[in-house]
């Protein structure tokens, strides 16, 4: 073990470590496991080794993507946060995440991505705010037309608009996926024994940002606080396991400007002015050239051109004098 | 799929009491029905074997198109009509007809969760390899799926369940897995199967529930069907209290009642 490998994640806001879910996952699991990782956590995807986030490139230069292929790789490497359960809480942590992966994810596409309100004020908000200046422009976008895309094959209904009814439908599964959890959950700290698995992870990594981000459409959030075990149980990871992140972001956002309002926070803004400044300049620049100033650079040019003609004469006597 | 309209059947259904005429409609058992699509029925009739429900099976090659979600099977009763197990299982229990009453809340979380595995993975896993084994598509998958229909629909349908069916697979990220890890996947579902069951008869002590029908749905059709190669239910007979558990339902709800 030469060099740690290294993992790219989302970055963090509202008090989490990381804001997007399988970041989130992998992120736990790796403090579970106590896996020592060089973490980088970037805004800009297009930075990442595979091109999405998160990704994990090992000191064998292999790039994995998905947040279970991670795990397994990290288990590999004796990174073992499931190395207590017996045979039969390893089939319950498989069966388990497969509820959410079947009865969560798509909720959560949709109080994310979909749900109008939530998208425009929140997530595309977020995610513009946070990425390097050409990107911020058509990411968004295209990262939301990819999630449109998967909630549609996962539902196999090729014209699936946001909609009362489908909130509806998505929010009553994920309500009884989150029941579920809670009532396996019962009293205890974690959901096998004293120590947090992988399973740990995986309910963390989908229900923190339901927890901590602040939708204007909040009924999935408004259950969650309603199941006081899976509430504290996340408020305790985040506790024990990334007690710098909760701080971080609390003073982060007080310390640049305390609230002065938006407009103020936003990320690159000497590179943005900058690069306004340079369109500006451009297009007076053309309309000028456009408009008949034209004659003066060919005035101008030709100025110019008088002194490359004596040069040669010049060159011409260094020769002669070489001659000599 | 619709739960919304489902809340509303229920509502409707519970003041009525099961029909002798119910009927469970899928695709052409001989010659057109998938391994998928086979063993989702499969599931749906042993859950109402289960709960001593009548139904009558009745195969209609053009099944998929009157499913109210588009999926296989969908039962018809009374006036109603319910597609997949999920939705039947809460439609029956509307009626009064529940298998998991007897369950505690623990119980009752381990067993849907489990059913989601049995979706998740083992369901997934049967749609990958037929659709996206390039084997399996073209000598089996296509031809099966169109054989109701003459030359150019038979391959236009065919070709868009196949194209539509892959581009599912590369939103959940199994587009870029190989045959030998959706094996890996199989076993590994049958494992955690294998492992929950342990020594007894069904999932949860000696009364069978929604989870041990589904369970069975998928075994049975996976042990039973042949394939273009036998790889699939070679891994699930290395678990020999799952091949017990298949021979069990059979027997006690399939043999005795069919003849």
């Amino acid at each position: 073990m030469a060099a740690p490998d290294e993992l790219f994640c989302w970055e963090g806001d509202w008090g989490l470590p990381s804001v997007s879910t399988d970041s989130l996952v992998v992120l736990a699991y790796a403090q579970f496991a106590g896996a020592p990782l060089k973490l980088r956590k970037i805004s800009n995807p297009w930075r990442s080794p595979s091109g999405s986030l998160p990704a994990l490139r090992t000191n064998q230069k292999e790039t994995l993507s998905r947040p279970s292929e991670i795990i397994i790789h990290l288990r590999k490497q004796k990174y073992n946060a499931d190395y207590d359960l017996s045979a039969k809480e390893g089939a319950d942590s498989l069966a388990f995440i497969s509820l959410m992966e079947e009865k969560l994810v798509p909720a959560l596409i949709y109080t994310f991505w979909i749900e109008p309100k939530n998208y425009v004020d929140v997530t595309r908000r977020w995610y513009a705010e946070h990425m390097p200046f050409p990107l911020n422009f058509f990411l968004p976008g295209r990262m939301q037309r990819q999630q449109l895309e998967k909630l549609r094959l996962l539902r196999g209904d090729e014209s699936l608009e946001a909609g009362e009814e489908l909130e509806k439908e998505l929010y009553r599964d994920a309500a009884e996926c989150m029941n579920l959890l809670s009532q396996r959950l019962g009293s205890h700290k974690f959901f096998f024994g004293d120590s947090p698995s992988s399973l740990d992870a995986y309910v963390f990594g989908h229900l923190a940002p339901v927890l901590k981000s602040k939708l204007p459409n909040g009924k999935l959030q408004q259950h969650l606080k309603s199941l006081d075990n899976l509430t504290n149980f996340c408020t305790n990871i985040l506790l024990l396991y990334f007690p710098r992140d909760g701080r971080e972001s609390s003073s982060q956002k007080t310390s640049p400007q305390p609230e002065a309002g938006d407009f103020d926070h936003v990320p690159n803004k000497r590179r943005k002015q900058f690069l306004s400044a340079l369109v500006a300049l451009g297009a007076m620049l053309s309309y000028a050239l456009l408009s008949g100033m034209v004659s003066i650079q060919h005035v101008q040019r030709e100025a110019l051109e008088e002194p490359p003609d004596m040069q040669p004469i010049g060159s011409h006597d260094h020769e002669e004098e070489g001659d000599d | 799929m619709s739960l919304a309209a489902d809340a509303f059947v229920s509502q409707m259904a519970a003041a009525e009491p099961w029909p002798e005429s119910a009927t469970l409609y899928q695709p052409l058992k001989e010659d057109q029905i998938l391994l998928s699509d086979c063993a989702s029925s499969l599931a749906v009739q042993a859950y109402l074997r289960m709960c001593s429900l009548p139904v009558q099976v009745v195969c209609k090659a053009n099944a998929e198109y009157m499913s109210p979600s588009g999926k296989i099977p969908f039962i018809h009763v009374g006036n109603q009509v319910v597609s997949e197990l999920g939705p039947i299982v809460q439609f029956t229990k509307a009626k009064g007809h529940s298998l998991s009453d007897g369950l505690d809340d623990v119980q009752r979380a381990e067993m849907k969760a489990y059913m989601e595995l049995v979706n998740n993975m083992l369901l997934t896993a049967e749609l990958y390899i037929q659709w996206c084994d390039d084997a399996t598509a073209a000598e089996i998958s296509r031809p099966r799926y169109s054989s109701p229909y003459s030359w150019p629909l038979s391959n236009i349908l065919a070709y868009q369940k196949q194209w539509e069916v892959r581009r599912k697979m590369n939103a959940i990220g199994w587009g870029g897995k190989t045959l030998e890890q959706v094996y890996e996947d199989v076993s590994q579902c049958c494992q955690a199967l294998s492992q929950r069951l342990g020594t007894q008869p069904y999932f949860f002590n000696k009364q069978p529930t929604e989870l041990d029908a589904l369970v069975f749905g998928h075994l049975f059709t996976i042990l039973t069907t042949r394939l273009t190669s036998t790889e699939l239910a070679e891994r699930i007979k290395s678990y020999s209290n799952l091949l017990s558990f298949c021979r069990r339902i059979e027997q006690n709800y399939f043999e005795g009642k069919s003849s």
